[in-house]
């Protein structure tokens, strides 16, 4: 049980009890666990239930304004049984409709009276703690959270803590990603959904894998596509350059005449599949010129360009 | 003699369902009638149920309680719900494909 009934529906303690249910239908709406897949929204909706079953009954509510957090300790008829308890004192019986009432002279509050356990009852009455007003046992629903991977994690799989908010606090699961996860797939945790009702069985909870986007790698499914830079004189006359990936750097080797967006296939390099062919790598050639070259460097190309017949523009 | 092994029916029946659901049968069949289940009709006229209705099943009554939507109310809710989920699946699939490019 978290937190004063009114700040759980975010109402104050004067609330008429059109605000009170306007407050409640909200919340309910926001957090109904087959609404909302957060793994905190199921307690959020037990919690926003059970404020709302307690602040929707005058009486209810006006015995939790008067006890507190703890009311459902105190007896309903908690005013006529000090009265009767002290009728008792005296000697007295009290009158009503020939019901054997076993009350000592000092008052049991936890006990109830008459062999009924007053918690017992008012949590049958309320639903317990379970947010499901009535009904049988109702399984848990199913829970969707996210897990943000790198590209690098997703490559190479691994292990993975992840916490998330739970009925009891948080909850931390130590995850193993198989290589070679792809965005949008998701890992089921079997029985670590919603909780059941009852004695009904728990939902799944879903960890949805979301690749971040990275600088250097772009991803379509498997296929991973790097870019690498090669100057003009490696592009033209060909080269063999390193390239960083997923998987640790490679070398590469440039075909002599390549220009930029030419890509090079290193034929299953890709994201690994547990379940069949790994993607591919591809390699996109860009071409870089140094921004601030010598004078020597100038030199030189300004001789390419008067001996050069080469134009790009004029191809096709 | 062999011994097999004993296959888990992929069909269930009204009584099945109710019995693993703990709903009356009577309220299993108003759930079909309301279109809320799916649900087939053999040549005797006995209903039979995916192995996922109970899922569908916990879904209702999870809604019925917790927002006291009527039945009637929840076969659009669930049909809202299902539209959501493909939307959202989509949309993701269009974004991941934006930012990783491709």
């Amino acid at each position: 049980m978290a937190g004063d009934f009114y700040e759980v529906l975010g109402v104050s303690r004067d609330a008429s009890p059109e605000e009170v249910q306007q407050a409640y239908r909200k919340l309910a709406r926001t957090y109904h666990p087959d609404v909302n897949r957060d793994p905190g929204a199921e307690e959020r909706f037990k919690e926003v239930s059970e404020a709302y079953d307690v602040l929707s009954d005058p009486a209810t509510r006006k015995r939790y304004d008067r006890f507190g957090a703890d009311f459902r300790q105190v007896p309903e008829d908690f005013d006529e049984r000090v009265t009767a308890g002290q009728r008792f004192r005296s000697g007295g019986s009290r009158g009503g409709g020939g019901v054997r009432v076993d009350v000592g002279d000092d008052v049991h509050f936890g006990q109830g009276f008459g062999g009924i356990d007053i918690d017992d009852l008012l949590g049958g009455m309320f639903g317990g703690r379970s947010g499901w007003s009535g009904g049988g046992p109702i399984p848990g629903a199913d829970q969707e959270a996210e897990l943000e991977l790198s590209v690098e994690e997703a490559y190479r799989g691994g292990h993975r803590k992840v916490t998330l908010a739970g009925p009891a606090g948080q909850r931390t699961y130590d995850v193993t990603i198989p290589p070679g996860v792809v965005d949008g797939q998701r890992i089921r945790l079997a029985g670590q959904g919603g909780q059941g009702s009852g004695n009904a069985s728990s939902g799944d909870l879903y960890l949805i894998v979301r690749i971040k986007p990275d600088r250097n790698y772009r991803l379509s499914g498997r296929d991973i596509t790097v870019d690498v830079p090669v100057t003009p004189w490696e592009a033209a006359l060909g080269a063999t350059v390193p390239v960083s990936t997923p998987g640790g750097e490679v070398k590469v080797k440039v075909p002599a005449g390549s220009s930029s967006g030419r890509r090079l296939r290193l034929r299953g390099q890709g994201m690994p599949n547990s379940r069949g062919t790994p993607g591919n790598l591809y390699v996109e050639v860009r071409i870089m010129v140094p921004p601030k070259p010598t004078n020597r460097e100038r030199e030189l190309f300004e001789r390419l360009a008067a001996e050069s017949t080469f134009d790009p523009r004029r191809q096709r | 003699m062999n011994a097999y092994a004993l296959a888990r029916p992929r069909r269930l029946s009204v009584a099945t369902l109710a019995r693993s659901t703990g709903l009356h049968p009577e309220l299993i069949r108003r759930f079909v009638a309301l279109s809320l289940l799916d649900a087939s009709r053999d040549a005797t006229g006995q209903l039979w149920f995916a192995a996922t209705a109970p899922v569908t099943v916990a879904r209702i009554q999870r809604l019925h309680a917790g927002l006291s939507l009527n039945y009637n109310a929840i076969g659009l809710v669930l049909d809202l719900l299902d539209r959501i989920e493909t939307l959202e699946a989509e949309l993701r699939a269009s974004r991941a494909r934006q930012t990783t490019g491709g």
